[in-house]
């Protein structure tokens, strides 16, 4: 492992002082669940100054605000997502996909921040190929074994899939998250937050998060009566593994009838898919046994699998008749 | 990797997909070549290049006319790929200049350009029957040197794309970047190993991929 730094700031303006100062040399250090094992596996890219925001006091919390929203501090670890009795009443279907990432170690571990802008987890980067990700110019998942790590939706020059569950099952929810940067605070919407595949200070990435910015909360707006909603999550084994196809579902609904929809899918594409086709398709429908079959007739038109991979099209639809059974249920 | 001014471009296997059976018919007659054709109309391609330079003898008379005469039903049947035009736009409107560095005849590169009306994107065409006074032998790389050369482009400030190793070895003598066009994901993985400077997956990365080492560049000069 290479000879590396530490910083252990105690204010966010602290670290963004830090971060500027080191540029692309520096990474935020939370879990450490992603960062330590790039450093592990002695990858190209892993930054060498860490800046540790664990000591950074304001960063980790759940609470709920006046308007019945809730904020949570990007520090926050997964587990305390998942113990939360706030999240539990509020947004059931966040808690059920935050306990389908990892194992419960990790999730002990891991931030929110984290799950939300972690590397992907490409074999091939992972294995420290000099990928597009990696110091290099080429995909070798593209090329490769792409079975599992890469995207069935197309690429931009990077083939890999984006791998978090937390933004996939925020997006249904209309999340957004709070950075701060040396301009100050600056607000996105989580699909904004997490594009995939974005060249950002002469880096390929998933999310728009520029080296001198924190990601410091995200915010979730009050569930509005008669939202429904559902994570279905597609893995190798029942824990650890990443999806190979996930889906965060929610339906606004008036008894049966669908007033509003998002579809969102995980584990297929190199950003959280959201799949506005169904959701257009679903908006006036009324929630039947049958719709999930009449739904996945629409989804995922423009699929472009990679040579292995087709599957995961076939799992995404899947679950989405599945999802939609279980809202139905 | 330096910012990258320009692109050479072989029509075979980096703008279109070439039928392999009149190169391979090429290598038979005048060459004596036996065994079946290359699937791949590239590395048929590539396979005639080795046997000219292996002749030593640029091609003349008869055996000229036949070569180009095959050549020109290769560029007939030849299907450019859909996404050609917008890209070579795109590059245009990124300020890079764009060569034909061709080992085929200039009559067959002549054909496919008007086939595919590229003309209008192009700053200069160089085949196998131009050769800049004193330039290096070798029908496979002087195409290459030639681009360089007429055009005053620094060759580690150009990619050539290509397919095939031969290429990518080409590419190397020419002192250009070999950027490996991945066609064929299982031809994709050997060639790899022939450590390319970089690879796509289709002719829309390259712009990403030249704007991509410019943000490196910058965010290296800060």
């Amino acid at each position: 492992m290479k000879k590396i730094s530490i910083y252990r700031p105690s204010t966010v303006d602290e670290a963004i002082q830090i971060l500027s100062q080191h540029g692309t040399e520096a990474g935020v250090y939370a879990g450490g669940t992603d960062l330590l094992i790039r450093l592990k596996n002695r990858l190209h890219q892993a930054p060498t100054y860490l800046v540790d925001i664990k000591t950074i006091d304001n960063l980790r919390y759940i609470k709920e605000d006046a308007q019945g929203g809730v904020e949570i501090g990007a520090a926050t670890k997964l587990a305390e997502l998942a113990d939360s009795r706030l999240l539990q009443d509020k947004y059931p279907m966040l808690v059920e996909a935050v306990n389908k990432i990892s194992s419960p170690e990790l999730r002990n571990a891991s931030t929110l921040g984290g799950d939300l802008l972690q590397e992907v987890w490409c074999q091939y980067l992972r294995g420290g190929y000099s990928c597009w990700r990696n110091g290099g110019y080429l995909c070798y998942g593209a090329i490769g074994d792409n079975s599992y790590y890469h995207s069935a939706m197309g690429g931009r020059l990077c083939y890999a899939v984006y791998p978090g569950d937390a933004a996939t099952a925020l997006i249904p929810f209309d999340a957004r998250a709070k950075l701060a940067t040396p301009q100050g605070l600056k607000e996105l919407s989580i699909e904004q937050l997490v594009p995939g595949d974005m060249m950002v200070d002469g880096r390929i990435q998933s999310h728009v998060v520029r080296f001198n910015e924190i990601l410091t909360s995200v915010f979730i707006p009050p569930p509005k009566p008669g939202l429904r909603a559902s994570f279905e999550k597609l893995r190798p084994r029942g824990v650890w593994d990443f999806a190979m196809a996930s889906l965060a579902i929610s339906l606004q609904l008036r008894g049966k009838t669908i007033d509003d929809a998002r579809v969102v899918f995980g584990g297929i594409s190199g950003k959280p898919y959201r799949e506005t086709t169904v959701e257009s398709f679903l908006k006036g429908k009324t929630l039947s046994a049958e719709l999930g079959e009449q739904a996945i007739s629409v989804a995922l038109a423009n699929a472009a699998p990679l040579k292995y991979n087709a599957t995961k099209i076939d799992m995404a639809k899947g679950l989405l008749a599945s999802g939609l059974a279980r809202l139905n249920a | 990797m330096q910012t990258i001014e320009g692109l050479l471009l072989d029509p075979v296997g980096c703008l279109a997909e070439f039928p392999s059976g009149p190169f391979h018919e090429v290598a038979v007659r005048l060459f004596e070549r036996k065994g079946k054709a290359s699937r791949s109309g590239s590395r048929s391609y590539w396979h005639l290049l080795n046997l000219i330079e292996a002749a030593g003898v640029p091609l003349e008379g008869q055996r000229k006319n036949l070569a180009e005469s095959l050549e020109a039903e290769a560029v007939a049947d030849a299907s450019i790929y859909e996404d050609v035009l917008p890209v070579l736009a795109e590059l245009r409107t990124m300020g890079i200049r764009l060569f034909i560095a061709s080992s085929l005849s200039r009559s067959a590169v002549t054909n496919f350009i008007e086939r595919g009306s590229l003309g209008e994107f192009l700053s200069g065409i160089w085949t196998r029957d131009d050769r800049l006074p004193g330039a290096a032998e070798g029908v496979k790389s002087a195409p290459l040197l030639a681009a360089l050369g007429g055009a005053s482009l620094p060759p580690d400030k150009a990619m050539f794309l290509t397919d095939t190793a031969e290429g990518i070895k080409a590419a190397r003598i020419a002192g250009v970047h070999p950027i490996l066009m991945m066609n064929d994901p299982d031809e994709a993985r050997r060639l790899a190993m022939h450590k390319p400077a970089g690879g796509v997956v289709s002719l829309h990365e390259i712009p990403d991929f030249i704007r991509l080492i410019v943000a490196q560049n910058k965010s290296r000069a800060e």
